[in-house]
């Protein structure tokens, strides 16, 4: 029960939070004011209001191919992702429950280890030898396969014990259905939402990832946050357009995202 | 021994898991190998050179000042932020708070190269809001590139985060809490003294660490926003392995171990004073 | 004058009425219950007391002291709550010096007078534990002592026993009761539980949608309901319509009737009923006998099980006309 506010009290809190509002907003409003703006140098507000950075942007093929890349590599490491996750996340909470709390631990190591720490390593191992993927998307996606797994595996392991597998697979199998079957027809198509939701909102975080792009593969494989920080000596009206289509792609995505999960039983 | 289907079936699935062992340990155990390996040799050898080099260095020593200094400066104001917003969040009325809180969920994304060219164009030198600022009369001169333009834009991405961590920590303070200390003659700011803060105080801790951890990893900001010429631990760290000259990956590797000690220093710490605190509570 | 006054009390939420027109005097010494079902005000109305929540009209005195303007912290009441609102980063005496703290008494005294306080609940050897290693009961005694220790004028509990288990709670009761007694402290207690109203109370209020239904003491409360639902409320009273009531006693009758079911007599009488059934309530038997075509409850002291009456049985009985209670509304 939430006590009714006094009056100077409530106007306070209300303060706070337009403030708040407010201050996540600037910067956001500013890019966006900018990318519409025909010139806007050393005043307070903008001489004019056009679309023509907008324009230029969606019709430059450099952009165009960076935005390719970075879709490509994404949707390759989500869907390594669920290849691999899946079946792992199954094994370990029916075959072998006592992994649960290694995993948790593992899952951390992403979060603990900053990507620059990985990059070195990263760049020793792979940049020629056995395997040279430097320079490569397929070092990219292995990556964010690990920069992904945290928020997949937490996601697909809370949705695993709302489910509770283990009554759903006694069931199934009783009625005759094989381990692979139950798995199959049974258990993932109540996984589906949750894995879906977990896949658009881990999409949006690894649009914006850069120190792997950067680093480990840089314009060999231009991805989204490479061209971006390549542009920097272009025209910043232009810049600021990329960044609100890059900011409006991960709106939709966030917002698809929290529309699905409302759905949810 | 014949084996049951059931141990069969056992093999099998132990055999669904190698390959995210493989993909795994390939992507981030091997890495992290090579770094804590390579971090105690030189193109001699094994020692421990790398680590003397970095800390009799005073172009390194500053690199690690300014990494300190950035993230405890940004999670501090962060966290502050942080608290009062998530506080007020929790008292102000559905729909309000929900927006709110989406809107920061969504903002929390907003981070790196595209957050930092947005402060560019509001704080640059001729930023919209430096002008503003400037006519106004409140900042003589402010410098975006410098150490406290990068504490500005680090404690704006730590406010997200920040209000994501905290805002469930404020379901612990309970209602009658307040009005039994109010009967008993505590004013609204002793409330807080004695209980309100210190029942929050391992959320905000944990809060804490999880932001310096965030600020002290953090690279793309830095890197979008200064070009690499500011001298801070993962600039440095990038620059041995990726720069055009002098390049040196075992001084990297040391450096990054330095950088995953301090983390993982600050993480003891908090664990320890969880203890402490748990046994006082618990 | 009384040593608490509220007057002419009223209060909204938005477009509802909570309570209106609240009025009581209560003595000093004096241990009052506000009685009545979930949502009846009764929660709201102590709250305003305790200064937590805002009235929008009427006064409240206490020892002629106007209460209205002063905040919770200045008005000298001590409050107990249903969820014990212990301080859960404070040990058992860390929680009940909070009051003396706050009213800047030196260590020393504060140590004795915890001391004293704890002794009264006879929580002593609990003085180091913290509030989640204390079971329901310790909880409230724990409440209760940091209410007491700062030496309120006026004690008010909201329904401080509802969480607790039925042994726990009549044993804790009596000890309110002995300890309000002993300090000869002003209290007012809160609870939908007619049972506690009836055993603790100097007096009771009955509250009913926001207001008021009936003051008075336990005894006359429980004989002489003023109203259908105060009827209703207190006891398990025979409430009976005027046309049934008419046929059942053969005489007429202007309004709603109320009969104990005590003071039904079987065995002998000018009626004559049947058993319909019965059930068993521990040292009371109840049986529901229909008359007339009324079905009555009728409560027997369970002397002897050779004297249970089987049910079909046709029996004689006689209500006591002193006992039929002719209400309004």
């Amino acid at each position: 029960m939430r006590r009714a506010e006094s009056g100077p009290a409530r106007l306070y809190h209300r303060l706070v939070v337009w403030a708040l509002f407010l201050i996540l907003l600037l910067p956001l409003a500013g890019t966006l004011l900018y990318s519409l703006a025909t010139s806007w140098s050393a005043t307070v507000l903008p001489s004019g209001l056009t679309l023509k950075w907008y324009l230029a942007l969606w019709s430059d093929a450099r952009f165009l191919t960076a935005f390719g890349h970075s879709l490509v590599v994404c949707v390759g490491a989500l869907l390594l992702s669920v290849l691999l996750i899946l079946p792992l996340l199954f094994v370990v909470h029916y075959h072998f429950p006592r992994l649960d709390g290694l995993m948790n631990v593992l899952i951390l190591l992403p979060f603990a280890i900053p990507p620059v720490v990985s990059s070195v390593g990263l760049l020793q191992l792979y940049a020629g030898g056995p395997l040279p993927l430097t320079g490569t998307p397929w070092i990219l996606i292995g990556c964010y396969f690990t920069v992904a797994l945290p928020f997949m595996y937490r996601a697909i392991s809370n949705n695993l014990l709302a489910i509770n597998l283990r009554d759903l697979m006694d069931a199934a199998r009783v009625h005759g259905a094989s381990t692979w079957q139950a798995a199959f027809w049974v258990v993932l198509p109540n996984l589906r939402k949750g894995v879906v939701v977990a896949l658009f909102l881990s999409f949006s975080f690894l649009l914006g990832e850069f120190v792997f792009a950067n680093l480990l593969v840089g314009t060999r494989y231009e991805t989204l946050q490479v061209y971006l920080n390549n542009m920097r000596n272009s025209s910043g009206h232009f810049n600021s357009a990329l960044v609100i289509s890059y900011f409006f792609f991960v709106l939709v995505c966030t917002w698809i995202a929290n529309h699905l999960n409302r759905d949810l039983p | 021994m014949p084996m049951t289907s059931m141990s069969r079936g056992r093999w099998l699935a132990a055999l669904c898991l190698v390959p995210f062992g493989l993909v795994f340990f390939a992507f981030q155990i091997a890495p992290l190998l090579w770094v804590a390996v390579h971090s105690v040799q030189t193109a001699e050898g094994w020692s421990l050179a790398n680590f003397s080099r970095i800390l009799e260095s005073r172009f390194y020593r500053q690199a690690i000042r300014h990494s300190l200094e950035v993230s405890l400066w940004s999670s501090l104001f962060g966290l502050l932020i942080a608290l009062l917003g998530s506080y007020s969040l929790h008292r102000v009325e559905s729909r309000l708070r929900d927006f709110v809180n989406a809107f920061a969920t969504m903002t929390s994304n907003f981070a790196g190269v595209p957050l930092a060219f947005a402060f560019i164009i509001l704080l640059g030198f001729n930023g919209a809001l430096t002008l503003l600022l400037r006519q106004i009369g409140w900042i003589e001169d402010f410098n975006l590139y410098s150490k406290t333009g990068l504490i500005v834009v680090y404690t704006y991405f730590q406010i997200p985060l920040g209000v994501l961590l905290l805002y469930p920590a404020f379901d612990a303070l309970r209602e009658d809490w307040r009005d039994a200390a109010a009967l008993l003659g505590a004013p609204t700011w002793r409330y807080w003294l004695h209980i309100g803060l210190p029942v929050l105080t391992p959320a905000l801790v944990g809060t804490f660490v999880i932001l310096l951890a965030n600020a002290l990893g953090a690279y793309a900001t830095v890197y979008a926003l200064t070009t690499g010429n500011f001298n801070i631990v993962p600039i440095r760290i990038a620059a041995l392995v990726a720069g055009d000259i002098n390049l040196d990956p075992w001084l990297a590797s040391a450096l990054a171990m330095l950088l995953v000690g301090l983390m993982a220093f600050i993480t003891l710490v908090h664990q320890w004073l969880l203890r402490r605190s748990h046994h006082a509570a618990r | 004058m009384s040593f608490l006054v509220i007057e002419g009390l009223h209060k909204r939420y938005g477009a509802t009425s909570v309570f209106s027109d609240i009025r009581c005097n209560i003595e000093r010494g004096e241990f009052v219950t506000l009685l009545g079902p979930s949502g009846c005000g009764k929660s709201t109305l102590l709250r305003c007391v305790a200064g937590l929540t805002e009235v929008d009209g009427g006064a409240i005195r206490l020892d002629g002291q106007d209460l209205l303007p002063l905040p919770p912290q200045k008005r000298g009441i001590g409050m107990v709550f249903q969820s014990y609102a212990l301080f859960p980063n404070m040990t058992v005496a860390q929680n009940v010096a909070f009051g003396l703290r706050m009213q800047k008494v030196a260590r020393a005294e504060r140590a004795r007078r915890v001391a004293e306080v704890l002794a009264l609940v006879e929580l002593t050897e609990l003085a180091d534990r913290y509030p989640q290693q204390l079971s329901g009961g310790q909880s409230q005694r724990v409440a209760l002592a940091r209410s007491l220790v700062t030496r309120p004028r006026l004690l008010l509990l909201d329904e401080p026993l509802s969480a607790l288990d039925a042994r726990i709670r009549k044993h804790l009761r009596e000890e309110i009761r002995r300890i309000q007694r002993e300090l000869g402290l002003t209290t007012l207690f809160v609870t939908h539980d007619q049972e506690e109203a009836l055993t603790l109370s100097d007096r009771i209020l009955l509250m009913d949608a926001g207001r008021i239904v009936q003051d008075g003491s336990a005894e006359a409360l429980y004989t002489q309901p003023a109203s259908a639902f105060a009827a209703g409320f207190i006891g398990h009273y025979n409430l009976l319509d005027a046309e049934t009531a008419s046929r059942l006693l053969g005489r007429p009758v202007s309004g709603r009737v109320a009969i104990r079911p005590e003071a039904i007599r079987l065995g002998s009488g000018p009626l004559s009923g049947e058993i319909r059934g019965r059930s068993l309530l521990g040292n009371v038997i109840r049986y529901r006998v229909a008359s007339r075509g009324v079905e009555l409850s009728v409560d027997v002291l369970n002397r002897s099980a050779a004297d249970l009456l089987l049910s079909g049985r046709t029996v004689a009985l006689e209500i006591a006309p002193e006992a039929i209670r002719e209400l309004e509304g």
